[in-house]
């Protein structure tokens, strides 16, 4: 199957050609039809750790990644790998040698093609049955309808506005957001599922399990039970509210680390740095700061004050760990974005089959240390989040009132 | 060089050394193909990949430098054909062969900066782990099963080594259990396919590594009727294509033998009694059902359809056997079948027998999609943890080439739950165990000419004279006990005639009452030597420490009362705490072979003492 698209200039302007109708049939009705004996043998390692319904969910999945640089490429080996339905790519940038580095679905052949296109073949080649398709605009220009037809969408690898604007299209669209990204030896991944449920199983204890909520975020809202293999297992739903990514931005650590002394002490400094990045993005258009010793002070200025914010103590951002936040911004190290690659594809996985706990919701990783902090970032209402959650109808659809 | 502005922004001078270095991996599957890729792409100069295995189906949801039309090829070779391709500037060696091969002898392992397991079993990791310890190159281990995964890095007297802490060996079932009162479907699972199928089709063995004899005392009637039974049956064997030999098996095993169980009145006071089949009655049942029903392997069989796939599955192998000795010369050793979970007609057989011993003993049956797991000791697997991994492997690495052994982690995977506070649980590696029989011993190379030196040469010469040892110790080779003060008959003996060649170990046990050397290896390295030097010669000064003293530790309290043994007594903070309580929950998760009972226990045993004080052995 041809995992490109080709991209006439439509009449809106944009790159994105007009949907493909007779490939989205073949596709739908390939789709519809339950898993084979073939996928089955295919799959057979992962079916029997989360089971054939997961993977039924699996293989109907459309997945968007928006920018395809190392950690986008990591992702969507592992999502194809998986089975998903089908992986759409966004990118407008054309392949460097820089993307060489730290990049293995193209090659030196690839240069000056664009990246999306010039991966899509190689990503294809590791999965027949996924549906794999590029598109090369610029996706600032598509609005919320564009991220309808997607079950998650993922955005790698862009600056913060880029990211809260596509964040805020799949609020709209009703559709869960990942934002991740990496530089150098550090990286992050962010979750907005907006509200999704969970199942879990497990041997029924001893407590009865009560339909409460857990955390000021996630709460219990059904429990049942059945008997199998002469044991009684516990099957308890859960829900998880999240907040997009510009308010997160802006929020503080939940309250039992603000009560905790010990616990701030332990806060990477890495939560400060990014949302130092974050801001400076925010203000200054430019991506990165530069080596220019203007910007360096701008960005030392900004995780001085981000870190008092956060109310975090002042000895534990160190100079060091700045310089060496710096050094890598931009860079990209395959263990490092393999590491970020396989976390994210893993969560987008649960959350596509509804098993196990999601990143509740933004995820750092220390290459240095080996650590991956998770810290819930959400603003602090008068009233618990809980019940700020906008109502849900029956068909799914939230109601925005 | 356009690839290089990355590595280098991110690794400074540590980039230069990895481009000039030699890397070996062993290994080329799940975990394989992630650590491959991530080499390559960051740059090491050489790398070399061993790995004895084929590429087959089931790999392609993970190892993903394989395709379709790689199936059956060798997995070193098509790994490095692949990765290859991310980056021209590395150059990789690819072996297809076994790690434990001479040819990968000591100064092999010496050659690298840094080796990497990336493997799938306990005996190679222990094989790699004593060639790195007699190298003193630095090995980065790592593991993962399902969610699951782990890193860490060993490296000789600084670092906890593979053996330093127990490892789990695989379950075995003692011989009643699966032959007379089984109570799980896995010991019925079990007794199809090492007792039924293996008494049937292939060398009848009493020492299948499942049954567990040890017990054969207490219970030496029962033995003696378990032998008459398999005695039986090999008479049985000799119908063997016969229209009537599926009969003959199924009414011994599943009536006869039944019957005598039911009989064994004792057996039964407690425990659920069996009930036999009957042949025909099931036939006339089984009538409608075809063996088609063999391929669907995720639904739960009825008794009549485990019936039908019995008798077909029978006679597929008694089919298979004919052909083969018919094929096989004579005076050659005759042909046998042995289980295979990709071999569909043993996996059929075994799913149907085991399910219908299941009825009999009113054990619930299974689906052949899960008796072929618990049969095959298949490990669930996912790209997923694989990468990750794979990458915290290789962050492990760059600490050791900047020789910041101390920076470098042990890192265990934390799913779950984690996903709302880690997502890993790094710590510092641990101390080396002072009683460990394999790192904590002294070692090195030791020169000679065997084509000259005689057994007398290595006990008076080098370890009497030079290294000072008294009249108390043994010299000690693979094959067994080469000398001590009582076997004296080998001295005059050469190398050669001993079976120690070049590339063997010697271990030396020190058996002085007073303060004795801990044990000494020897790794031989066979070089010709000049006439008028003795041929025996020690390359590097060599200190051998004594062992520690034993006494025994004054048990310690950690404050709630519990006893812990010997773990070290320190201030904790609540984080630490809870940071440890998850580690020993993790440690017992990746498992090199799967246990063959269903559990992946953690390996947290709870052991009355005498004393009655609960004693928790964190392994």
């Amino acid at each position: 199957m041809d995992g490109t698209v080709p991209a006439p200039t439509a009449s809106n302007g944009t790159s994105f050609p007009a949907p493909d109708a007779a490939g989205e049939t073949v596709a739908a009705i390939a789709q519809a039809q339950t898993i084979s004996a073939d996928e089955i043998a295919l799959y057979d390692r992962q079916i029997r750790l989360w089971g054939v319904q997961a993977q039924e969910k699996i293989r109907t999945a459309n997945i968007l990644i928006v920018s395809m640089k190392a950690l986008a490429n990591e992702a969507a080996k592992n999502l194809v790998l998986s089975g998903i339905g089908s992986l759409t790519i966004v990118d407008s940038e054309v392949v460097t040698e820089d993307d060489l580095c730290s990049q293995f679905f193209i090659s030196e052949a690839d240069l000056g093609k664009n990246r999306a296109q010039a991966a899509a073949p190689q990503i294809q080649k590791l999965n027949p049955r996924v549906n794999v398709k590029a598109l090369t605009g610029n996706i600032l220009l598509q609005g919320p309808d564009f991220y309808n037809p997607y079950d998650v969408v993922i955005a790698t690898d862009l600056d913060f506005t880029t990211l809260t604007t596509i964040n805020a299209a799949t609020r709209l669209s009703n559709t869960p957001f990942y934002a991740a990204g990496a530089h150098g030896f550090y990286g992050y991944i962010f979750a907005d599922l907006i509200s999704h449920d969970y199942n879990i199983e497990r041997d029924k204890p001893n407590m009865e399990t009560l339909i409460r909520p857990e955390s000021a975020t996630r709460s219990i809202i059904s429990v049942s039970t059945k008997k199998e293999s002469g044991k009684t297992i516990e099957m308890v739903t859960k829900r998880e509210l999240y907040s997009p990514l510009l308010l997160a931005n802006s929020s503080p650590l939940p309250p039992e680390y603000l009560r905790n002394r010990r616990k701030l002490k332990l806060v990477s400094p890495l939560l400060t740095c990014l949302r130092a990045l974050w801001d400076y993005q925010k203000e200054s258009g430019a991506t990165l700061p530069s080596h220019q010793h203007a910007d360096l002070h701008r960005f030392t200025t900004l995780a001085t004050e981000k870190h008092k914010e956060f109310q975090l103590p002042a000895d534990t951002l160190k100079s060091e760990f700045l310089r060496s936040f710096l050094q890598n911004l931009g860079s990209e190290l395959a263990p490092v974005t393999a590491f970020l690659g396989g976390q994210l594809a893993q969560d987008v996985i649960n959350v596509l089959g509804k098993r196990l706990q999601p990143i509740q919701n933004l995820l750092l990783f220390n290459g240095e240390e080996s650590s991956a902090p998770v810290y819930a970032l959400h603003p602090i209402f008068d009233v618990p989040i809980l019940l700020q959650a906008p109502a849900v109808n029956g068909s799914g659809q939230i109601n925005i009132d | 060089m356009g690839r290089d502005r990355y590595p280098k922004q991110s690794l400074g001078s540590l980039y230069s050394r990895i481009k000039d270095s030699r890397v070996l991996m062993v290994g080329a599957g799940g975990i394989g193909c992630e650590l491959l890729k991530n080499l390559v792409l960051t740059g090491f100069g050489e790398i070399h990949i061993v790995d004895l295995d084929t590429i087959d189906l089931s790999n392609l949801n993970r190892q993903f430098l394989f395709r379709h039309e790689h199936i059956k090829k060798s997995k070193a070779l098509v790994a490095k054909e692949s990765a290859g391709r991310f980056n021209p500037n590395v150059k990789i060696e690819a072996h297809h062969a076994n790690i434990k091969d001479p040819q990968f002898n000591v100064d092999y392992f010496k050659s690298f900066a840094v080796v990497f397991n990336a493997l799938d079993n306990l005996e190679a990791r222990r094989h790699v782990n004593k060639m790195c310890l007699a190298a003193d190159v630095a090995l980065v281990e790592s593991g993962t099963t399902g969610f699951n995964g782990q890193v860490s890095v060993i490296k000789k007297g600084k670092t906890e080594c593979y053996d330093c802490t127990h490892k789990a060996t695989p379950k075995s079932f003692p011989v009643c259990t699966i032959r007379s009162t089984p109570s799980q479907p896995i010991h019925c699972i079990v007794w199809g396919k090492s007792y039924l199928l293996t008494e049937i089709f292939g060398t009848s063995e009493d020492d299948s590594p499942e049954l567990d004899h040890s017990e054969d005392s207490e219970n030496r009637k029962e033995l003696e009727k378990l032998r008459q039974e398999s005695q039986a049956l090999k008479t049985i064997r000799q119908s063997m294509g016969s229209e009537d030999f599926p009969r003959l098996v199924f009414n011994k095993v599943f009536k006869e033998d039944i019957e005598r169980l039911r009989s064994m009145e004792e057996m039964w006071k407690t425990r659920k009694a069996p009930h036999a089949l009957d042949y025909d009655g099931l036939s006339q049942e089984a009538l409608g059902s075809g063996s088609a029903i063999a391929q669907q392997d995720q639904v739960t069989w009825t008794l009549a359809e485990n019936f039908s796939v019995f008798v077909d599955s029978i006679r597929r192998l008694s089919n298979r056997l004919e052909d083969l000795r018919a094929s096989t010369e004579a005076g050659n050793a005759p042909p046998i079948l042995s289980f295979d979970k990709d071999d569909v007609d043993t996996l059929d057989f075994v799913a149907a027998t085991a399910n219908l011993r299941s009825y009999i003993f009113g054990i619930e049956m299974k689906s052949k999609f899960d008796i072929k797991q618990m049969a095959g000791n298949i490990i669930p697997a996912i790209a997923t943890t694989n990468a990750m991994t794979a990458g915290l492997a290789v962050l492990q690495g760059f600490k050791i080439m900047r020789d910041e052994l101390d920076k470098a982690k042990t890192v265990f995977l934390n799913p779950g739950k984690g996903l709302t506070e880690r997502a890993t649980l790094p710590e510092p590696p641990r101390a080396p165990n002072p009683d460990c029989p394999v790192c904590s011993v002294a070692q090195t190379r030791l020169i000679v000419d065997t084509s000259r030196a005689t057994l007398n040469d290595l006990v008076e010469d080098f370890l009497k004279l030079q290294m000072g040892y008294g009249e108390e110790f043994s010299v000690n080779s693979d094959a067994g006990t080469l000398y001590d003060p009582e076997l004296d008959d080998n001295l005059s003996k050469k190398f050669p005639e001993l079976g120690v060649n070049g590339d063997s170990f010697i271990t030396i046990i020190d058996e002085e009452d007073e303060n004795p050397r801990v044990n000494l290896v020897l790794a031989i390295s066979d070089q010709s030597l000049p006439e008028d030097s003795k041929p025996i010669h020690l390359p590097e000064k060599l200190s051998i420490a004594r062992k520690p003293k034993q006494t025994p530790a004054p048990p310690e309290t950690n404050g709630n009362g519990a006893v812990t043994n010997g773990a070290a007594k320190r201030k904790r903070d609540v984080n630490e705490a809870e940071l440890e309580d998850e580690l020993i929950r993790k440690r017992g998760k990746v498992v090199e072979e799967p246990s063959k009972g269903l559990q992946n226990g953690d390996s947290i045993i709870l052991d009355d003492s005498a004393d009655g004080a609960i004693v928790i052995d964190d392994d």
